[in-house]
């Protein structure tokens, strides 16, 4: 499903004092096509760090026909996150799988729509490439964005987004939120606080549709979404117009939820094996440390490279993007994001 | 053999046949104008439109999106909603209290279990949608869900429509009226976009713009039109202008385009103004007006009105006068431009039904009336080909 390719790392950036990381790849001429992506997808990237290897996926933080650019947050203890903004030179090279991902936005020449964006932190990334694509290619759309933040330091891209708003005065508005805004800046926010639903409606009601056709995007951490995505509901917006993902896709969600030592039956296409897991491991490790051979790629829960059939016991996802409903219902699980709840388990690799 | 005004036979100005293709081809074939943005103000607030053969209603949700339905219960097709009005969440059809949601979902049915006791599936019973957008300040319909977007009907024609945003203008309600002509529509939209009569019929009414200089044509269906202002009136034009400007300077002119079918738009350095066009009968349309004007205090309008006033008490006047005034009613003494046209149409919708009727050649000012009637043809073509029906 994946195959990487070695790609050299054209320009670097530090984002917001160095807090994050934008790394600008050089897509080789025979690579342009393969590499071509909608606003919203990610690549995945892969290291050998500490003797592990590591696959981690970030969005492309530029729309299509702009260079391909991903743009890391710093995570603390993050091993790849700060691998990228410390260890990295220009001229490095680094294996890069093409994008994928379904939260995308397809613009549309014809299209005349009102795009309603909510984002938090780095889950500005994905919106900011599909906020230039809408501009740029569904001339009669406008966009409109909620950014929250914690502070006026912390956000990204902030020159970049109000040179949007300077050269697209009546399609594009922008409004900040800042939950630890500093006494001591000159910034004023449009809100104090989280983006919640609160919040949305605010918006919505500030800049109500013109254009008929409204989507709502969302991008932010698992909380936020829930939350925005039930204010949405309870403002009567259709489900099929809400397209979200859940950021921190990067790192594994740590939702607080741990899981339990378990031993666990594998079933291969080569036999049954039986393993053990430790507690809080995450089931694919579980299976690679014991030595055994499944397919995986992203490790974040976004490609599915590592699904299975759940035959007996019970897990807990962090994640579970590349899932449809209808396949958590028939008991499909990510092992790279499920973490033991029983003591016993019955894996299917098989179909 | 019909007897041929230009391209169409005069039937299609006064028989029901035509009009009742009109009605099923053009008229429940494209999209309809509906109202001003700010006729549906909030949530809950929704109105209703005759839009060819189908009634339509529009619904404002909580999330301020519109949402169109055709107007018919899933029941027994009664109307659910009348005129203008507002609910909180649901829309209750008086027949049998029959309730959908505002998404058009059927959520209520009285007595369900007794009067279906093999149950029904409320949920293929829902409302049909339909399409709806909002497009320079004003509503429209169109009866597909999937209709073709604003974008795709009214893309190439919007440029050529004045620098006018209607949606920062505000209603002048005393202007707001609604009239009935004893014509048919098409007859109305040709005296509307018949360039060639500016100077005559109105040659003491509407001299202000300078029709010899007037830039017209076609973007598909839709005719646009754009005439300077006259050299007596451009001088001291800022001073002349009878209330607060709506456009920015330098723009000056008149724009008075006819969008397909018969949603007329009327806009200067100082209003906007709509002409929207019902046909009811075959000899019978109505004709809405509404008007906006600057977004401007009393005083400013006080003012401007102040400046233009001497150019406006030496301006204008009836067409005919003295002796050649046929009593007090006379709309050729009126001094008023719709005056004017109504009678203009209304004679000649009279002059259709004589047997001695014979149309003489169509002038070079006169070339929209028959690209407008190509139109009419094209479209229903058009229309009754997609529809795979020999039924023209």
């Amino acid at each position: 499903m994946f195959e990487f390719h070695s790609l050299r790392v054209a320009e670097l950036n530090a984002e917001i004092g160095g807090g994050a990381t934008s790394v600008t790849f050089e897509l080789p001429a025979d690579l342009i096509d393969r590499f071509a992506w909608h606003a919203g997808q990610h690549v995945t990237l892969r290291f050998v760090l500490e003797a592990q290897e590591q696959r981690r996926s970030y969005t492309v933080s530029n729309p299509p026909g702009a260079p391909l650019r991903i743009t890391v947050k710093r995570e603390s203890g993050g091993l790849v996150s700060n691998h990228i903004a410390d260890a990295l030179s220009v001229g490095d090279r680094i294996e890069v799988a093409p994008p994928i991902g379904r939260f995308a936005l397809e613009p549309r020449r014809h299209a005349r729509r009102t795009h309603y964006f909510f984002g938090a932190g780095s889950g500005i990334t994905p919106l900011f490439a599909m906020v230039q694509a809408v501009l740029t290619d569904e001339p009669e759309s406008v966009a409109h964005l909620i950014f929250g933040n914690r502070s006026a330091d912390t956000i990204l891209f902030r020159k970049e987004l109000d040179q949007l708003v300077t050269q697209h005065p009546d399609r594009f508005t922008l409004r900040h939120a800042l939950s630890a805004a500093s006494l001591w800046s000159w910034f004023s926010p449009w809100r104090q606080g989280h983006v919640d639903a609160q919040a949305v409606k605010a918006a919505i009601t500030q800049t109500p549709p013109v254009a008929q056709d409204v989507q709502y995007w969302i991008c932010g951490p698992g909380a936020m979404n829930r939350d925005l995505s039930s204010g949405l509901n309870d403002l009567d917006v259709p489900a099929d117009r809400i397209h979200m993902e859940s950021f921190g896709a990067a790192q594994p969600a740590d939702d607080g939820v741990q899981g339990c030592a378990a031993s666990a039956v594998i079933r291969l296409q080569d036999g049954q094996h039986e393993i053990s897991v430790q507690e809080g491991q995450n089931l694919l490790a579980a299976i690679r440390a014991n030595g055994l051979t499944v397919p995986f790629s992203c490790q974040s829960g976004v490609c599915g490279a590592c699904r299975a059939q759940l035959a007996d016991g019970a897990v807990h996802m962090r994640s579970h993007m590349a899932l449809a409903e209808g396949d958590i219902a028939a008991g499909h699980i990510l092992t790279c994001q499920s973490l033991a709840q029983t003591k016993r388990l019955t894996l299917d690799f098989r179909s | 053999m019909s007897k041929m005004y230009h391209h169409l036979p005069v039937e299609a100005y006064t028989t029901q046949d035509w009009f009742d293709r009109e009605q099923r081809l053009i008229f429940s074939r494209s999209w309809r104008y509906a109202g001003l943005a700010e006729d549906l103000p909030e949530p809950g607030h929704y109105l209703s439109v005759q839009a060819g053969v189908n009634n339509i209603f529009i619904v404002m949700g909580r999330d301020h999106r519109l949402r169109a339905f055709h107007n018919i219960c899933r029941h027994r097709g009664t109307q659910l909603i009348r005129a203008v009005g507002k609910t909180q969440k649901a829309l209750t059809c008086p027949y049998h209290d029959w309730t959908y949601d505002l998404e058009g979902n059927l959520i209520s049915v009285p007595d369900e279990e007794t009067e279906y006791p093999g149950g029904l599936d409320k949920s293929c019973l829902g409302l049909k949608p339909a399409s709806v957008d909002i497009w320079r300040g004003m509503l429209f319909v169109h009866p597909e869900p999937d209709a073709p977007s604003l974008v795709e009907w009214f893309g190439a024609v919007e440029p050529l429509l004045g620098p006018h945003d209607p949606a920062k203008l505000v209603e002048y309600p005393e202007a707001r009226q609604s009239y009935e002509i004893k014509a048919n529509w098409k007859i109305v939209v040709e005296n509307y976009i018949d360039v060639y009569h500016l100077s005559h019929l109105h040659s003491n009414t509407l001299h202000m713009y300078d029709h010899a200089r007037a830039e017209y044509g076609w973007k598909g269906p839709h005719y646009h039109f754009w005439e300077p202002p006259a050299p007596g009136y451009a001088k001291d034009l800022e001073q002349n202008l009878p209330s607060p400007r709506v456009i920015p300077k330098p723009h000056v002119g008149a724009w008075v385009p006819m969008l397909f079918p018969g949603t007329g738009i009327g806009a200067s350095e100082d209003s906007w103004n709509i002409f929207i066009l019902t046909p009811l009968g075959p000899e019978l349309t109505r004709v809405e007006n509404r008007t906006k004007l600057a977004d401007a205090s009393a005083w400013e309008f006080s003012k401007q009105e102040w400046l233009s006033s001497g150019f406006w008490k030496s301006f204008g006047g009836p067409k005919y006068s003295g002796e050649d005034v046929a009593g007090k009613e006379d709309p050729m003494a009126s001094g008023d431009f719709t005056a004017e046209d109504v009678y203009a149409c209304e004679q000649q919708q009279k002059s259709l039904a004589s047997p001695y009727l014979e149309i003489g050649p169509a002038a070079t000012g006169e070339s929209p009336i028959t690209r407008h009637q190509r139109a009419v043809l094209d479209f229903m073509d058009l229309q009754a080909r997609q529809m795979g029906a020999g039924d023209v």
